[in-house]
């Protein structure tokens, strides 16, 4: 009986129920040293070397002996280390005279409150120190971690670690234990405890590249920038000392933006950064409606000045939402409904 | 499969832009312990788009957008920023029309500014309490609540609007009689103002049934 290669948390079968799925710790064993002596006899077949045989090197062995023209990739042969196919599972809770080993099996989840009950017992163990150093009127040391860098375990990491299904409301209260913990101010001796559940976060969300300035002919400097909003697409082209004039698709914005609100939208990134009557700006724009081809103008005309301005303000121009591309668009109409929210009329008969 | 009724394109990760000029241009030093660390938090996280009607001018004001909204008929726009663009010039107008007929002293209590006005007036027709009929034994009991400061604004903002399209003579234009409300709400006299009482008097009537809440 073999599982598909799945993570425990798909798995709904009650995981401490014993059945024939289980797999002791011997069975787990004799698959390692036949996974190990299948590689030798693999990386002999292949003609290199039994001792340098890498995974990489196994699933193109693997792929040159066995070609597949299936579609999904799961669904090919494949040879990986035991670990990786058979999930990680609890061996058998209980001993052989049907008594559990541990004091909270009955709960059902039990990992998950012997969890709780350690974190609030470290809880507990900074509150006692901070009455300690009361008592000793010693000031709390204040060291802040930086929230900034780390999140916390996602619900799916975490059940995979305690290696149990969890609720939402579970998660929620754990998570929420953690952070009364760090909030306290002498809560870096439990530091240990809590790196366990947190992981770095990779802040690269300004992966933006500086593009320098052009110089045209006359010796101005000048820089472009597109943008999109709806169906429509646009790009500017930014000049510097210009007299605050912007042409669209060959039109005065006066002519072809009739209406107030647009025009403000266009100036917006030029009144934000305080260079009204500074630049001059030349844009194409196609598709869309009005409101639309005003907000992608906005958006090339941001981008575009990103390279006439230091790094803080383009920073300041992201946190005003002048940079972020706006995700909304028309929503589908769907069957059963006359409009996309828009229900037909409820008749009780 | 289960999908949520009210979901956004947006990841959830994602927050509101902040807008303001003046937030940004206020040097390092000047900001508090709690206001540097949000910056740095927001310095990590993903920020979503401004959107149309919001810029960073100084003639574009949240309530008053939201007031524009609220005119809105059939998705116009145009229609409702033009109505209040006419409403605030027509404010302005009955206000200098009494600053340059008004004898010296009194000159300077007259208010020109229809921004302030608009915003006083709106902050004189907030209720304080309401009424939730709060269904106990089979008998509806009307409740006396507090409310929330956003519904005080929605409920101000809409008993200015259904005043102005109901009670108006037929030949009268939205931006007059919008503009004559306000000014009368701005002198706390005028039918909104007096339904405002009209409700905390029965808050009032009604302070037997205050125990049946129960938040």
């Amino acid at each position: 009986l073999r599982l598909i290669y799945t993570t425990t948390a798909v798995q709904r079968k009650n995981v401490g129920a014993s059945g024939p799925e289980k797999y002791t710790e011997a069975f787990i064993k004799k698959q390692i040293e036949e996974f190990n002596l299948g590689k030798r006899h693999l990386a002999n077949m292949m003609g290199e070397d039994p001792e340098t045989f890498t995974q990489e090197d196994i699933d193109r062995a693997i792929a040159y002996l066995f070609p597949s023209g299936l579609f999904d990739k799961q669904a090919r042969p494949m040879m990986k280390h035991p670990t990786e196919i058979f999930p990680e599972q609890r061996k058998i809770q209980w001993g052989e005279d049907g008594r559990p080993f541990h004091f909270l099996f009955y709960t059902g989840k039990q990992s998950y409150y012997s969890l709780m009950h350690e974190t609030y017992e470290k809880l507990l163990n900074v509150q006692k120190y901070q009455d300690q150093l009361a008592a000793q009127d010693l000031p709390p040391r204040k060291e802040k971690r930086n929230l900034a860098g780390s999140r916390w375990l996602t619900k799916i990491e975490l059940e995979e670690m305690l290696l149990e299904k969890l609720s939402d409301d579970d998660y929620s209260r754990f998570i929420q234990l953690l952070q009364k913990l760090m909030t306290l101010p002498c809560g870096d001796i439990e530091e240990k405890h809590i790196q366990k559940f947190c992981k770095e976060v990779p802040a690269q969300l300004q992966k933006v590249v500086f593009e320098p300035l052009k110089y045209d002919e006359r010796g101005v400097a000048f820089s472009t920038g597109e943008g999109t909003r709806k169906t429509a697409r646009a790009s500017a082209i930014v000049y510097d000392n210009g007299t605050g004039k912007i042409t669209v698709n060959g039109i005065d914005i006066l002519h072809y933006f009739p209406v107030l609100q647009d025009r403000e939208q266009l100036l917006f990134p030029f009144q934000f950064l305080d260079r009204v009557g500074k630049h001059d700006m030349v844009c194409t724009v196609s598709g869309g409606g009005r409101s639309a081809q005003a907000g992608a103008i906005r958006l090339a005309s941001a981008k575009a000045l990103r390279s006439f301005v230091t790094e803080k303000e383009v920073e300041f121009m992201r946190q005003a939402g002048l940079l972020t591309f706006d995700p909304r668009v028309k929503e589908r109409k769907k069957p059963g409904q006359e409009g996309a929210r828009r229900k037909f009329t409820w008749k009780k008969r | 499969r289960l999908t949520q009724v009210r979901w956004s394109r947006y990841n959830p990760s994602f927050i509101e832009p902040e807008v303001n000029k003046e937030l940004y241009q206020k040097p390092w030093e000047e900001l508090s312990e709690e206001e540097k660390e949000k910056m740095e938090l927001k310095a990590v996280q993903p920020i979503k788009a401004a959107p149309p009607s919001v810029s960073s001018s100084v003639f574009s004001d949240p309530m008053i957008s939201k007031f524009t909204n609220m005119m809105m008929k059939d998705g116009n726009k145009i229609l409702a920023r033009s109505l209040m663009a006419q409403t605030l010039e027509a404010i302005k107008r009955k206000q200098l029309e009494k600053y340059h007929k008004a004898p010296e002293d009194e000159k300077g209590t007259i208010e020109c500014n229809p921004y302030v006005i608009f915003h006083q007036a709106l902050k004189n027709c907030q209720p304080i309490i309401g009424l939730s009929s709060i269904t106990k034994g089979g008998k509806t009991y009307q409740v006396p609540v507090p409310l929330k400061d956003n519904r005080k604004r929605f409920l101000a903002m809409k008993w200015l609007i259904t005043e102005c399209r109901e009670n108006k003579n037929r030949r009268m234009l939205m931006p007059e009689k919008l503009s004559q409300e306000l000014l009368q709400a701005f002198n706390n006299e005028g039918p909104i103002i007096k339904k405002k009482h009209v409700l905390h008097k029965m808050a009032e009537a009604n302070r037997a049934y205050a125990h049946f809440r129960w938040w």
